[in-house]
This record gives structure tokens, C-alpha cells and sequence, in this order.
């Protein structure tokens, strides 16, 4: 979840009343924000933003709008001012293939200081990374206005054509260099990965303004206190995003009370005026808003729940806000709707309905199972399902006989589904050799076996018996009292396993179906645990078990 | 009334106790005690700590200095001192230094020393000849008929006590310490009693008492012989072994008891597979192919099969359009090209949700209908005190004509007074890629305070129009790993797969 961090006086300054910390945070909770920290001496306020499609929020000016509605300081939808600038982008055919589209806007009048730039990189960051998909779906830049030369070039060049000097550096490099040695070069290399062309920005006395989305330059590419005019732009793969980036730019920036001046992008084809507005409505039915909620709610109190969200209504519609795209269905604004009523209006209904509660049988088998060996005196342990090979395979003298790799482990230890219990019971005698014997253990789970192309998760329950004394003769007795408390028989048959004493392991049948495992642990096994005594052994598929159980 | 207390006492004995009873007044320390009754030593140690207990004796520890033999004491006391045997040797006359060596069969070393010891007591002399040679002393003969007072004293009973030797045992003893490894002194622990008061009254008394039945068995009940007489007392308050009772796993047992509240209420248990496919897992969730969690660094993908087979095409259809365009659910859609191919690829499931569209899907769907499902999920994190390799969850939904959010708010109420035993709910706003509206539970926990308990909402048309759900859809998921910490005494998520068997052995069944 992102966070960003403001000041109280600056929140204060913007919503125009001084509000407390505490009534902040209730506030917060209109936007799913959550108040993480306030460190009073620094006058620093953290906020966590738990909702991922409403970008808007994660800016001190984007929740200040959000609370004059709630206060009713400003009602309805806002609207951007905007001056039509004399401002031009020329988007080149060559971005097509890389990065195709481009939007932006220049503000003007309002002069920035540290926090202020804190604050507007600190959305471009927002924006980029999370919103953006770390700069690969959107990219932000932000300029000094004054040094650059409309209109402005964007085109896709050869990596080694031009060299510029990128900012934090002071000698001049090509787009091949920067994503060869510059750190932000290598972080988002990815991004432009396989591209014989790269995109840049350059205004039209040639000076390069920035490398999208890699890095600006160093001469225009970076604010500084007493700047007074910025220019924002945003790249990125996909249209509406990069739309609703500037949206959102401009709105926070224009509430800072800068003049918004408008940018003309023309691509081959077509013209775009940016910041635009998308115009967006979707119809509202104010009696699936009662239905929906449960609450009796008049026309006049939905509309007035509309315009606290800042959602202009008309007869049977709402106009949307131009820096909101999250609403997709009418659900979406019933729920605005509840929220700004306010969740604790709404009363709690218990469900009249009856239903009888059942789990699935194979639950209660399982559970007749666990039951009969804890009467055994066997104690119950569990494990994560996520194990290793060296564990499964190696330590068990076994070849792999079907296992789920994770692509993308975080670890060596944690890399595969389980495909039996009993080495990771071993694993939890290993790491209790100094406890008292005998250490009779079970577990019973999920395993996940792979057969080429299909994976089968089975329950399964193993046991282990570890002391001086624990033998076949003590681990069939187990098996019998089991299968016979259970109504069962079954045939055993020598096999052939690595893992155990050849001459002392079986394989148990049920109905000519093969269902269980049973015998002495090898000592090279044992030793490869590190464990000090032997060990006696049980590992039943209850998912077959049950099967046959259930025939008969 | 002390008379009655010593009678009390005496039915009370052990077999053991009345055996060493009649020597208490005679003898004070364990060896003695097991030189006359023939016990062994746990057994003298056990009867002496049971009297004690009782207060027929009391026990004091001392600790005093005793002798034992040494590695060479042992060899010399089956062969003889060197200074015997040379002296032997010399029996019949004189002889060089190493016909005598070789006749007494002695190592140079033991040579040394005997020639020093018996030159000391003036038992022999020696003259340079063309060899050396030694030659037997009066005083020699003398003590070859006495016999030396070393070798007596290596011959007695160890171990001695260093207290307990006589003036001529001690000069031996005194002499043998300078040599090696003969004897040693060692500090020991003795344990000495005396009697009490009410001590002296019980070995007045005849404790054979052929009256008191020690264990009843088989044959006495046969035979009826318990009648007429009295059983032997316990001592109840004394300690036994340890013992522990097999049972649950406790997070395990906790799990349970969470199901077992859930069929209370009326919901339906399922599960799903641990390999899902991107389809159930998100996208019949309407999360949309790009969105973050489903990121690489937000789900665990898998090697093989990359692909699954058996999806219902119609459905993943139906779904795609929805994604792209919204398809008549009155929704505007994502506005994105579906990929057909990412739908089909496999992952770990990522969270319980995943579950619910399979069985909305379902034909044994129910309308009403309550179901649940509690099943292990897995998320790529590193693993500390906060984050498990793999973790369980719990979460459901309730489907049912007419149903809205207040019965959400209602639900959430139930899952507070079960889980949480709290009246005292706050139901705020949250998010969730699949229902709208979405609300997040605060329940005030008598112990916790508040805490975060639920996530639910209304799943969204998208998700269920496709799958050919037209009734409303309360869908939940409760957090119960802080709980279960807390019910089970935990600091560490970790310990709720414990691999310590004394924690599993010694937790408590609460």
C-alpha cells in the first residue's frame, strides 16, 4: 500500500479550517486512507492510501478536495480552469512502437519552495511506481518552464544519436550509456527492453528535456525553489492513463493556485488539448441505491451524499469528477453514496434465511482419522506446504517423483508444494534430539503431486515413531489399530523404496488400490536428518482412502 | 492423638520403608543401611526420602573425603607392589639389577620405584660389582614375613573414609598418596539421617504388620483376603513422572474450532485446488490482467505446467468480454485487450477468494445459500516474525434474494460477538478489486482493543453476471492469525507451525 507524507498547517491551509489530528484521521476514512503516524515536532503527517484506483488521493491536494466536500466547503464536481496556452507537442510517428502517447501541461505563477517540491515529487513518484507499474505503463517529468522552447519534440531516436547530460551527472551521455551506467538507467532498463529506438524529449532549439521514462536532463529537467513556472508531461503506453496523470497534476497544482495552462499534442493523425476532460457520466437508478443498501434514504439525501463525493447530479445521472476513472458501474457511486451518508447510518439486518452448515465429507474422515491416532498417544504437528527438494528428495536418498516448482521463489527453503509428509516430519525430529523420548509424531495435509501436466493435491496423513525401540512391528501395530477401528483391510506387499530398510517397507492395499506406505526408516537417511534414534513410518493417501471408504 | 499419628504413619509405609524402619536407631548412613538390608541404592535413596517427607527422619547432607584405588592400585592388587615383588625375588639370594628385574617380571619404571621404597626401609643394599647387584637386609627377611603394611592397606574395602582410618592405615595411606596413580581422594556427598521425635515413636513400633495390604491384586479379590484388613496409605501429594497427553496441534485445534463456528452458523464448507489458474484466481474476480497483484512479486507462479487445460471456454468467454467491455452487466468494462493466454496460467492460489467464482459457477450452487472456505494460501514474502511461507485463510459469502448491505453489517456483527466476543463494531469503508461496496470490520476485542477482523462486500455485477448469478452476493474473508496468536500465547507468527515438540507437548488445551 503506498504512503505519502504532508503537513497538518499545509491540510489545514488548503481544506481552510484547522483541524485537528484526530479529526483528520476520521476524515481519512472517507478515501480508505488510514492515518499511520503524526510526528508532532516536525509537523509530518503519514497516511497509508488503501484504495489503488483512486490515484487522486495520494496528494495532499486531492484529499483536501475530497474533505471540503465532506465539510461542505465546496459541493459538486469540480472544474478545472484552464487558459488555452499558445503550447504545442509534436508527437513523431517513430514513439508509436515504444511509448505512443504523450500529455501535459504548463503552470504558471506560483512560486515553489522545498515542501511544495517535496509535495509535487512526491506524486510524480506516487504516480509512476504504483499507478504507473514502476514508469512502464506512465511516466511523469517535471520542468523549469522558463528554459524551454516551444514547441517541443516527441520522437524515438537511435540509442547512440544524441547524448545530453542526464540529471545527478555531470558529463553528457547517450540513451545507450544511461541505461548502461546510470543508476536510474539500469533500475528501468526493463521497461524499453528489445527497443531498436528510444523515446526523448527535446523543445525546439534542440535541447533535450528528458529521456521518457528514464531520466531528465540535468539543464531543464529538475525545479528548484523560486521557480515560478513548471512544465508536467506524462508518457506512457496506455491513453487514458496518461490523460488521467495530467488530470490529476493539474487539478493538485491548480488547488496550490497556480494558472493551468493547456498543451496542444498532435499526433499524426489527430489533436489533443490537454488537461482534457473526459466528460464522464453513467446513469444512476435512486432505487437500486435503497435496494442496494438496505436503508431508507430519500432522493434529496442521495443527492446530497452525490455532492459531498463531489459528483455533480442531473436527473437520472452523475457527472464524474475529470480526475476519477474508477468508476466503471453504477455499484461504483452506490457505494460513494453510502460512504459520504456514512456507514454507521446504516443499520444491521440479520439474515432471516435458514441454512443447515455441512462441510465435505472427506473433512469428517480426516478429522475420524486424526482422532484415532491422537488416542494412540501420537501428537499432532503441522508444517508450511511450501518445503524444498533437498528435504523431499535428497535427504530421503529418493528421485523426484513429480513436484511443483515455484517460478519465482523468494528462497531456497520455500521453492516447492510438498509432495509427501514424511521428511518433513523427520525434519521436525532433527530439531528435537535433546527432547524427551520416544517422539511419536503426526501430520495430516495437503500434498500436490505433478504427472506431466496435470497436478493432483491429495490428503494425506503421516506418521512417525522415534525412540531405541521404534521398529515395523510398532508402526503396523499403528496401521492396524487404524484400519481396523476404521472397518478396513488390507493387504501389504514388499516394495522397493530408497528411503527405507530394504526387507522392512510395504506397500498397503485397500481393494486392490494402492493407499499407503509403511516401514523402517534408512539409516543413511536418519543420519542425513541427523537424527540419533530409529524411526518407524506411515504415510497414507486418505484421498484414495476415502474413495474406497466411501464405495463400499 | 500422637499415638494415632504414629498409627496413621505406619499404614502409610511402603514395603521399602518397613525394611529399613527397625535399623534407623542402630545406623545413620546409607552404606550401612544397604549393607544390612541388601537394597539397592535407588531403593534405600527412595524409602529415605519418603520418611523424610513424613518426618521420620531427617536428612542431612554431608560432604567428606573419601579414598579410592587408583589405576595402579587395581594392577598392584592382583600383582603384587613392585617393592613385594622384588624383595620376593631376592628370597634366595642376591642377584644383579637385571636378573632381578626380569625375575620380579617389573618395567623400568616399577623397578625405580621399588628399589627407592625397599632402599628407604633399609630392606636392601647394593654394591657395584662388576654389575650392580642387590643384596636382602635382616630387615628385609623381616618385613617379607609381616608383610608390607602398603599392600594390606590396598587390599581393604574401598571406598574408606579419610576420617575413619586408624593411625597405621593413615602412615600407609600417607606413603601410597606421594606415589602415582595408586589411590585417590575424592570429595563425596554422603547423606546421613537421624531420627525424629516422632521417629523414635515409629521404630517402637512393630511395622512388620502383616495386616496392611500394599497392592491390591487380582488373587486378593479372588480370594477376598482384603477383608479385615487395611490398605497401605499414600502419600498423595508426592510427585509422579511426567506425562503428556497426545492431542491437537493447537493452531490445528484453533482452525477447528473456527469450523466448527462457521457450520453453527449455517455456512457450507468448500475448497479448491492449490494450483490455480489466473482465470479463478483474478480474472472471474474482475481484477483486471493488468492490476498489481498480479504482479510477480505479489503471487508465486509455477515451472510445470505453466498452462492449465481444463478451463470452461464458455465462461472464460463470457468473462473476457466483461474485462473488455462490461458485456451487458451495465458496466463500462476495463477498456483492455483480454489475454486469452494469461487466463490459463497457473499460480499458487493467492488468496481464499479464488474458491467462491468456482462455486458460484457451480450447478450444486444453492439459492440461499451460505459457504466458507478455510484453505492454506500463498503470497511471495520473506519470512520473519509477521510472514508465514504459507498462511491460512478463511472467508465466504452468502448468496440470497433481496439482500443488501445492511444484512453485510449484520454479518459482520455475527462474525464480532463469535470471534471477538465484542458487541462494539465500526464498519468503514475499504477496497477490494471485486465488490463495491466494499467494507472493512473493527471489532473491539476485550484484550486486543480494537482490531481489524473482516473484509467483506458486495460482489460487483461483473463478477456475477458471467457467472450466471443474478442474486446479491455478500462476500467476507475474516483475519484470524492475530487471534489465534493471541488465544495461544504467541509473539511469533512462526510458532503457529511450530517445530519445537516441547511446545507442542506442554501447550495448553484452551
Amino acid at each position: 500500500m503506498p504512503t505519502i507524507t504532508f503537513s497538518l498547517k499545509d491540510i489545514q491551509k488548503l481544506v481552510g479550517k484547522n483541524l485537528t489530528i484526530e479529526e483528520l484521521s476520521a476524515l481519512l476514512e472517507f478515501g480508505k486512507c488510514e492515518l499511520e503516524d503524526y510526528q508532532k515536532d516536525e509537523d509530518e503527517v503519514t497516511v497509508s492510501l488503501g484504495d489503488t484506483n483512486l490515484p487522486y488521493l495520494w496528494s495532499v491536494e486531492g484529499i483536501a478536495r475530497m474533505i471540503k466536500g465532506i465539510l461542505g466547503k465546496e459541493k459538486g464536481c469540480p472544474k478545472l480552469k484552464t487558459a488555452k496556452g499558445p503550447y504545442k507537442i509534436l508527437v513523431d510517428p517513430s514513439v508509436a512502437k515504444v511509448r505512443p502517447y504523450i500529455a501535459a501541461f504548463v503552470a504558471k505563477g506560483c512560486k515553489v519552495d522545498d515542501y511544495l517540491i517535496k509535495q509535487i515529487v512526491q506524486l510524480q513518484e506516487k504516480l509512476c511506481e504504483s499507478y504507473g507499474r514502476r514508469r512502464d505503463k506512465l511516466a511523469l517529468g517535471v520542468y523549469k518552464y522558463d528554459k524551454i522552447k516551444f514547441p517541443i519534440h516527441y520522437k524515438a531516436t537511435h540509442p547512440t544519436s544524441t547524448s545530453f547530460i542526464p540529471l545527478d551527472f555531470k558529463k553528457e551521455m547517450t540513451q545507450q550509456e544511461i541505461l548502461e551506467d546510470h543508476p536510474k538507467g539500469r533500475e528501468y532498463a526493463w521497461i524499453l527492453k528489445d527497443q531498436k529506438k528510444l523515446p526523448l524529449l527535446v523543445d525546439d532549439s534542440k535541447e533535450v528535456l528528458s529521456f521518457p521514462p528514464i531520466i531528465n536532463s540535468a539543464l531543464t529537467g529538475k525545479i528548484e525553489p523560486g521557480d515560478e513556472n513548471i512544465f508536467v508531461e506524462a508518457t506512457g503506453t496506455d491513453m487514458d492513463s496518461v490523460l488521467l496523470a495530467i488530470n490529476i497534476f493539474a487539478y493538485a497544482l491548480s488547488d496550490r493556485g497556480f494558472e493551468i495552462n493547456s498543451v496542444e499534442v498532435k499526433y499524426q493523425k489527430k489533436k489533443v488539448v490537454t488537461p482534457a476532460s473526459f466528460d464522464d457520466s453513467i446513469k444512476i437508478n435512486f432505487a437500486n441505491v435503497r435496494k442496494m443498501l438496505g436503508v431508507d434514504i430519500n432522493d434529496a439525501e442521495i443527492r446530497k451524499s452525490l455532492e459531498k463525493a463531489r459528483y455533480d447530479t442531473a436527473k437520472d445521472s452523475v457527472l464524474i469528477p475529470d480526475y476519477r476513472r474508477d468508476i466503471l458501474h453504477e455499484v461504483d457511486v452506490v457505494e460513494d453514496i453510502a460512504i459520504f451518508f456514512g456507514y454507521d447510518r446504516i443499520k444491521e439486518s440479520r439474515l432471516s434465511s435458514y441454512s443447515l452448515g455441512e462441510t465435505y465429507p472427506l473433512v469428517h474422515f480426516i478429522d475420524k482419522v486424526r482422532e484415532l491416532l491422537i488416542g494412540l498417544s501420537v501428537h499432532e504437528i503441522i508444517s508450511p506446504i511450501l518445503s524444498n527438494k533437498e528435504i523431499l528428495y535428497n535427504k530421503m536418498n529418493l528421485k523426484d517423483f513429480g513436484t511443483v516448482e515455484i517460478e519465482n521463489m523468494m528462497s531456497e527453503t520455500y521453492s516447492v508444494l510438498r509432495s509427501w509428509l514424511i521428511p518433513l516430519l523427520l525434519d521436525f525430529l532433527s530439531k528435537n534430539k535433546h527432547v524427551e523420548y520416544p517422539q511419536n509424531i503426526f501430520e495430516q495435509g495437503l500434498v500436490s503431486v505433478r504427472d506431466v501436466d496435470e497436478v493432483y493435491d491429495y490428503e494425506r496423513v503421516a506418521v512417525v515413531l522415534c525412540s531405541e525401540k521404534s521398529d515395523f512391528t510398532k508402526i503396523k501395530k499403528v496401521l492396524n489399530a487404524l484400519f481396523l477401528a476404521l472397518g478396513l483391510e488390507y493387504k501389504i506387499e514388499e516394495a522397493a523404496h530408497g528411503s527405507f530398510i530394504e526387507g522392512r517397507v510395504g506397500r498397503v492395499s485397500v481393494a486392490g488400490k494402492k493407499v499407503a506406505y509403511i516401514g523402517e526408516m534408512h539409516p543413511s537417511v536418519l543420519q542425513n536428518f541427523g537424527i540419533e534414534a530409529p524411526v518407524a513410518a506411515l504415510e497414507i493417501n486418505l484421498t484414495e482412502l476415502f474413495s474406497l471408504v466411501g464405495k463400499k | 492423638m500422637a499415638n494415632l499419628d504414629v498409627k496413621k504413619i505406619i499404614r502409610s509405609l511402603h514395603p521399602l520403608e518397613r525394611k529399613i524402619i527397625p535399623y534407623l536407631d542402630k545406623y545413620n548412613s546409607m552404606n550401612s543401611l544397604k549393607n544390612i538390608t541388601k537394597l539397592k541404592d535407588v531403593e534405600i535413596m527412595r524409602a529415605l526420602q519418603w520418611l523424610t517427607n513424613k518426618k521420620i527422619i531427617e536428612l542431612k547432607e554431608d560432604s567428606k573425603e573419601i579414598v579410592v584405588l587408583g589405576p595402579n592400585g587395581k594392577k598392584y592388587l592382583s600383582e603384587g607392589l613392585p617393592e613385594k615383588r622384588l624383595l620376593e625375588a631376592l628370597r634366595k639370594g642376591q642377584l644383579t639389577i637385571n636378573q632381578a628385574k626380569a625375575k620380579a617380571n617389573l618395567s623400568k619404571e616399577e623397578l625405580n620405584i621399588a628399589l627407592g621404597v625397599l632402599r628407604k626401609k633399609a630392606a636392601i643394599f647394593i654394591t657395584k660389582e662388576r654389575d650392580l647387584v642387590i643384596k636382602m637386609m635382616d630387615q628385609g627377611k623381616n618385613i617379607l614375613q609381616k608383610g608390607f603394611m602398603e599392600e594390606q592397606f590396598i587390599q581393604k574395602e574401598f571406598p574408606l573414609s579419610v576420617e575413619d582410618l586408624s593411625p597405621e592405615e593413615k602412615f600407609s595411606f600417607e606413603q601410597l598418596r606421594r606415589r602415582k596413580d595408586i589411590i585417590k581422594l575424592e570429595l563425596v556427598k554422603t547423606k546421613t539421617f537421624k531420627l525424629t521425635d516422632l521417629g523414635k515413636e515409629v521404630v517402637k513400633e512393630n511395622v512388620e504388620a502383616s495386616d496392611i495390604i500394599d497392592s491390591l491384586t487380582g488373587n486378593i479379590l479372588k480370594t477376598s483376603a482384603w477383608k479385615g484388613k487395611a490398605f497401605r496409605r499414600y502419600d498423595i501429594e508426592a510427585n509422579v513422572p511426567k506425562l503428556f497427553a497426545a492431542k491437537k496441534q493447537p493452531y490445528r485445534r484453533f482452525l477447528d474450532e473456527v469450523r466448527q463456528s462457521f457450520l453453527a452458523m449455517g455456512f457450507k464448507e468448500m475448497t479448491g485446488p492449490l494450483v490455480e489458474t489466473e482465470f479463478w484466481n483474478m480474472d472471474a474476480l474482475f481484477m483486471p490482467q493488468f492490476h498489481s497483484a498480479r504482479d510477480i512479486h505479489d503471487a508465486y507462479y509455477i515451472k510445470a505446467p505453466k498452462q492449465a487445460k481444463s478451463l470452461p471456454m464458455d465462461l472464460v468467454r463470457k468473462v473476457a468480454k466483461v474485462h473488455e467491455n462490461g458485456a451487458g452487466t451495465g458496466s463500462k468494462g476495463w477498456g483492455y485487450a483480454f489475454d486469452f493466454k494469461k487466463t490459463q496460467q497457473n499460480l499458487l492460489r493467492t488468496h481464499d477468494t479464488a474458491i467462491s467464482p468456482r462455486i458460484l459457477y457451480s450447478e450444486k450452487l444453492e439459492v440461499p445459500g451460505k459457504y466458507f472456505q478455510m484453505v492454506r494460501c500463498f503470497r511471495p514474502d520473506v519470512v520473519d516474525a509477521t510472514h508465514l511461507p504459507d498462511f491460512n485463510q478463511t472467508g465466504g459469502f452468502v448468496i440470497e434474494e433481496g439482500i443488501n448491505f445492511s444484512h453485510l453489517k449484520g454479518l459482520l456483527k455475527l462474525f464480532a460477538e463469535k470471534f471477538c466476543e465484542s458487541d462494539q463494531i465500526k464498519v468503514k469503508p475499504g477496497y477490494f478489486p471485486f465488490t463495491e461496496p466494499s467494507a472493512e470490520l473493527m471489532a473491539k476485542h476485550p484484550d486486543l482493543g480494537w482490531i481489524e477482523l473482516a473484509g467483506s462486500g458486495i460482489f460487483r455485477p461483473e463478477v456475477c453476471r458471467p457467472l450466471g448469478v443474478t442474486a446479491p452476493v455478500i462476500a467476507w474473508g475474516v483475519g484470524l492469525e492475530r487471534l489465534a496468536m493471541f488465544k495461544l500465547n504467541l509473539k511469533d507468527i512462526r510458532q503457529l507451525f511450530s517445530y519445537d515438540l516441547d511446545f507442542i507437548r506442554n501447550a495448553r488445551v484452551i
